[in-house]
């Protein structure tokens, strides 16, 4: 159980920096969107955005600030921060590596 | 530190606030598709799971929540181990009995074995001298002190004492007293780098034997007997009617290098120009400090030349057998108590090692209990490592108090060690209870706190979620659990076996040496000592004395017997000889062999005794007309040096120049050489008169009351002789102070002992009690499908008797193993007397049958419908 938590991290962390950089969303809001552009084929577990996002920030990827929500209660929007932006671009191009690499060894199987 | 915890409370509303807003969110995108609110709720609540983990989980990635969490843990431990005071207590009290007894003894072991000795440079101090195998003893002649103080290259200063322990000097008047006084050459306090606190230390003129008579002082005894008085530098005492000077006081801190009572220090006669030539030999000790940068090596080299020298200047005298030894003044100091100090760190270890085992089989038990909470917890999202760390902050809070208490014991035994073992052990003096000590305390409960350290994870590594839950009140031990248990109680069975043998071993010998065959019969015979000094007292007057004092004791209503005597029966002789006899070669000078210890004894002597007569007669009172004529010896003496024929007529003890004297009579041995060794042999001789010092010694037996006798005594004394006193003592409780230290070994194992047992049998008890607890179930299908109350009352004490039997076969394998190292201790018993194993292993049987019993009837008791309706 472990081992899947790690292995989703990193990619869940490439899915926040990712929704964030249209601008500044709160946890339930990343949630829906990453939901969304993935055609529910991904199923983020609500509980496990925080401890993500928490991380995040304490890295100094995301800034966060308390925002009135569509709730009509405060609620904690996370916007990137410079950081998290340079962040966002290496992520983005060891993403594209790894899918790259892992699509080549794929090729020899199809033929 | 507070501003952390303050922190953490806003950010843990803070998260919450967050959440609640998740929810409110999510609440209203589900109602906007549809949903009632209450429905949308819980389904909002269902998505986000459990809350609880999510905060828990998003609190670790702050990082920083280790602090908080253990303060989280510790509040949690807190409050379960205050809700079950009778096994807290139980805990924390096995647990300080453990780190206390292991932490007084390991402080002791500390002190005498890896602390500095308390001297500046300390590790430049050794102990020289020569081994005299024949006599047991190291010492260094005057003659050679002198000449190699002289004459090497290695030491910066090179001082001796005495050999033997503190003399007993009396204090003159106004009040006359006995003081307990150490003789040393002028130099001793600059080779200890000790300076005075007041006052000055001796000068070289100060040692030379006809020079100034002076002495110093120590602190103590300056306080004590002069309230302190810095005017007392310079001022006159009298010391065996002997005027001296006061030069100064010591050091608070001062220690003497042996152990010995010392209120004083005075100087050696150091004759500048001393020779074996002149055969004013004197044993000395001696001890050494280094001039820097000497290596051991290089200073034996340095003495085997002075010590050829030697051997050159006095052919005959120094042996083969007589070694030069050269050691660091630390291991002279550990002496030869390594076997005792072993002993008791083991059995301190064994205490320790059974109440860890104790202790950890009741939390084993009380987690067994505590399955559905632990397994609620772990539902509602604590993680395993979590737990394991919950249950080890449990364990870490008992260790804590527990080392608390420990503390507070350790100084108690600490006190009660150096009061009663003082005889034993070597630098007690030095023993304090320092931050050393509770560095110690640390030290035990950090490997208590290790042993226990593999626990938790044994315990949570098999909450299977699932099946507790289900399970749900059928709460079951698993076997493995149940194993663990049941070894750590037959661990305590096989080392209580252990120490319970350690200890009957011991006892025995002690009632050995208290039962023993004395040789003599202690009950109602005084010793009588007056101590006497000084020119004033010469022979014929000290005679006058003697036989004034002999009188008014006979005169005395209740006295059998009185007599002039230079020792008593536990004590041999004053002087140690070469036996010789007449119809054989003279020994050759300086022989070292064939000792007989002599003593002058007046004619009640044999009665005032009540040592029995083997052979011939005692002294009677015309033998002293001619003193030193006639002897009497004892059985060993006999035994050694008139094997197979009668000594009776034989001419002994003579030189070439002295007197033979005639063996008229043989009597029974006395215990002359301590509880626990055979007696020497020894002669008594016609001769009451000084021997050494003039101090007047009388053995009185008496029907009366002995404090009347010793009082009357007393004051007639001081009334005839002002400036005279009397010290007088039973022989009994001689007795008693000789087998102070066995008593004091004997006890301090026994009680180790008896704790340990105790705590086995309880675990013995707490293992089959849970059993049967959570067995009701299983014993009631028993009974129900037909077995007897007999049967289930077997079925239990099969179980108690296994834990009891295999821990019992281990035990006394151990035991045969270790208590080989107590045999130099014992006597009268041998270390694998079967007798002494089989009396522990039965009445370890008995007891733990007994407490096996009391479960074993409650599950025969058990009403089979009771049992299974409780389901």
């Amino acid at each position: 159980m472990r081992d899947r938590i790690e292995l989703m991290q990193g990619t869940l962390d490439l899915l926040i920096l990712q929704v964030l950089q249209w601008g500044a969303q709160h946890g339930h809001g990343i949630g829906q969107a990453i939901r969304v552009r993935t055609e529910d084929a991904l199923q983020i577990e609500h509980g496990s955005l925080y401890p993500a996002l928490h991380r995040l920030e304490r890295q100094g990827w995301v800034a966060s600030d308390w925002k009135m929500s569509e709730a009509n209660r405060r609620a904690r929007y996370y916007k990137l921060t410079a950081k998290g932006r340079r962040q966002l671009v290496e992520e983005q191009s060891r993403w594209k590596q790894l899918v790259r690499a892992v699509a080549r060894t794929m090729k020899p199987v199809k033929e | 530190m507070w501003r952390r915890f303050f922190h953490r409370q806003t950010t843990d509303a803070d998260l919450e606030e967050e959440l609640e807003a998740h929810l409110a969110i999510e609440t209203k995108r589900l109602m906007e598709s549809g949903q009632l609110r209450a429905q949308a709720e819980r389904e909002a609540r269902r998505q986000l799971g459990s809350q609880a983990l999510v905060m828990e989980l998003t609190r670790e990635a702050w990082g920083w929540s280790g602090l908080a969490r253990a303060w989280q843990d510790i509040r949690y431990a807190a409050r379960v181990l205050r809700r079950e005071p009778a096994f807290t207590g139980a805990a924390v009290f096995s647990l300080a009995l453990g780190i206390a007894a292991t932490t007084a003894v390991f402080s002791i072991a500390d002190t005498i074995f890896l602390r500095p000795l308390p001297y500046a440079d300390a590790e430049r101090l050794v102990w020289l001298g020569v081994s005299f195998p024949s006599i047991h003893g190291e010492f260094l002649p005057s003659p050679d002190y002198v000449a190699w103080r002289r004459d090497n290259h290695v030491f910066q200063q090179l001082a001796a004492t005495q050999v033997s322990l503190s003399n007993i000097m009396i204090l003159g008047a106004p009040d006359p007293a006995e003081v307990h006084a150490i003789r040393v050459s002028a130099n001793f306090l600059s080779a200890f780098a000790v300076t005075p606190l007041l006052g000055r230390t001796f000068t070289a003129q100060e040692e030379l034997p006809n020079g100034p008579k002076a002495v110093l002082l120590t602190y103590q005894f300056w306080r004590d007997r002069f309230q302190g008085r810095r005017d007392i530098v310079g001022s006159i005492i009298r010391l065996d009617s002997q005027p001296y000077t006061v030069v100064g006081v010591l050091p608070r801190s001062f220690v003497y290098p042996a152990d010995a009572k010392i209120e004083l220090l005075a100087t050696l006669p150091v004759s500048p120009t001393a020779s074996h030539r002149d055969r004013s030999m004197a044993a000395w000790a001696a001890y050494g400090r280094l001039k820097p940068g000497i290596t051991l090596p290089r200073a034996r080299a340095d003495l085997e030349t002075l010590y050829a020298a030697s051997k050159a200047d006095l052919p005959g005298f120094f042996r083969a057998d007589n070694p030069l030894v050269l050691q660091p003044l630390r291991d002279h100091r550990v002496g030869n108590v390594h076997t005792l100090l072993f002993v008791l760190m083991g059995a301190a270890g064994c205490l320790l090692a059974i109440a860890c085992a104790n202790v950890a089989n009741l939390l084993l038990a009380r987690w067994s209990a505590r399955t559905q909470e632990l397994a609620v917890r772990a539902a509602i999202g604590a993680g395993r490592g979590r737990l394991a760390r919950q249950l080890f902050t449990e364990i870490a809070l008992l260790i804590a108090s527990g080392t608390a208490a420990a503390m507070i014991l350790v100084a108690l035994a600490l006190q009660g060690f150096v009061h009663f073992a003082t005889r034993d052990l070597p630098r007690l003096s030095e023993v304090t209870t320092d931050f050393r000590v509770f560095g110690i305390a640390l030290l035990m409960a950090f490997t208590t706190a290790l042993l226990f350290g593999a626990l938790p994870a044994l315990r949570t590594g098999r909450i299977d979620l699932q099946s507790v839950l289900q399970q749900a009140g059928r709460t079951g031990a698993s076997g493995g659990r149940r194993r663990a248990r049941r070894i750590l109680v037959a661990v305590e069975v096989a080392l209580s076996v252990v120490l319970l043998s350690g200890a009957a071993l011991l006892f025995e010998t002690l009632w050995h040496m208290r039962n023993d065959h004395l040789g003599f019969q202690p009950e109602h015979v005084l010793a009588v000592s007056i101590p006497v000094r000084g020119k004033s007292i010469d022979d014929s007057t000290r005679a006058a004395l003697a036989s004034e004092v002999l009188t008014n004791l006979r005169r005395m209503p209740g006295t059998e017997a009185a007599a002039l005597t230079q020792c008593t029966p536990l004590v041999a002789g004053v002087s140690l000889n070469t036996f010789s006899r007449s119809d054989r070669p003279l020994p050759e000078p300086f022989h070292h062999g064939d000792n007989i210890s002599v003593c002058g004894a007046g004619p009640d002597y044999l009665k005032a005794a009540g040592t029995r007569l083997l052979e011939g007669r005692f002294f009677t009172e015309p033998d002293f007309a001619h003193p030193g004529t006639v002897a009497v010896i004892n059985e060993a003496a006999a035994r050694a040096y008139f094997p197979g024929e009668s000594a009776i007529g034989r001419q002994i003890l003579g030189s070439r120049a002295g007197p033979w004297k005639t063996v008229v009579g043989v009597v029974a041995d006395t215990k002359n050489q301590g509880l626990n060794r055979p007696a020497a042999p020894e002669a008594f001789v016609n001769d009451t008169g000084p021997a050494g010092i003039s101090d007047l010694l009388f053995l009185v037996r008496t029907l009366a009351d002995e404090d009347f006798v010793a009082r009357a005594l007393g004051d007639e004394l001081r009334a005839n002789h002002p400036g005279l006193f009397t010290k007088t003592e039973t022989l009994d409780h001689a007795i008693g102070q000789l087998s102070a230290s066995p008593r004091f070994n004997t006890v301090l194992l026994s009680s180790f002992a008896a704790v340990a047992f105790l705590m086995a049998i309880v675990g013995v008890y707490g293992v089959l009690a849970f059993s049967v607890a959570q067995r009701r179930q299983e014993i009631g299908i028993r009974m129900a499908l037909g077995a007897t109350p007999g049967t289930v009352l077997a079925l239990v004490m099969k179980e108690g008797a296994a834990l009891v039997v295999s821990g019992a076969v281990a035990g006394v394998a151990g035991a045969l193993l270790l208590t080989r190292y107590l045999a130099t201790l014992l006597y009268g018993v041998k270390a694998d007397d079967p007798r002494t194993y089989a009396a522990v292993v039965f009445g370890l049987a008995l007891t733990a049958a007994a407490a096996s019993f009391l479960p074993a009837r409650r599950a025969a008791a058990l009403d089979p419908a009771v049992a299974l309706r409780h389901e």
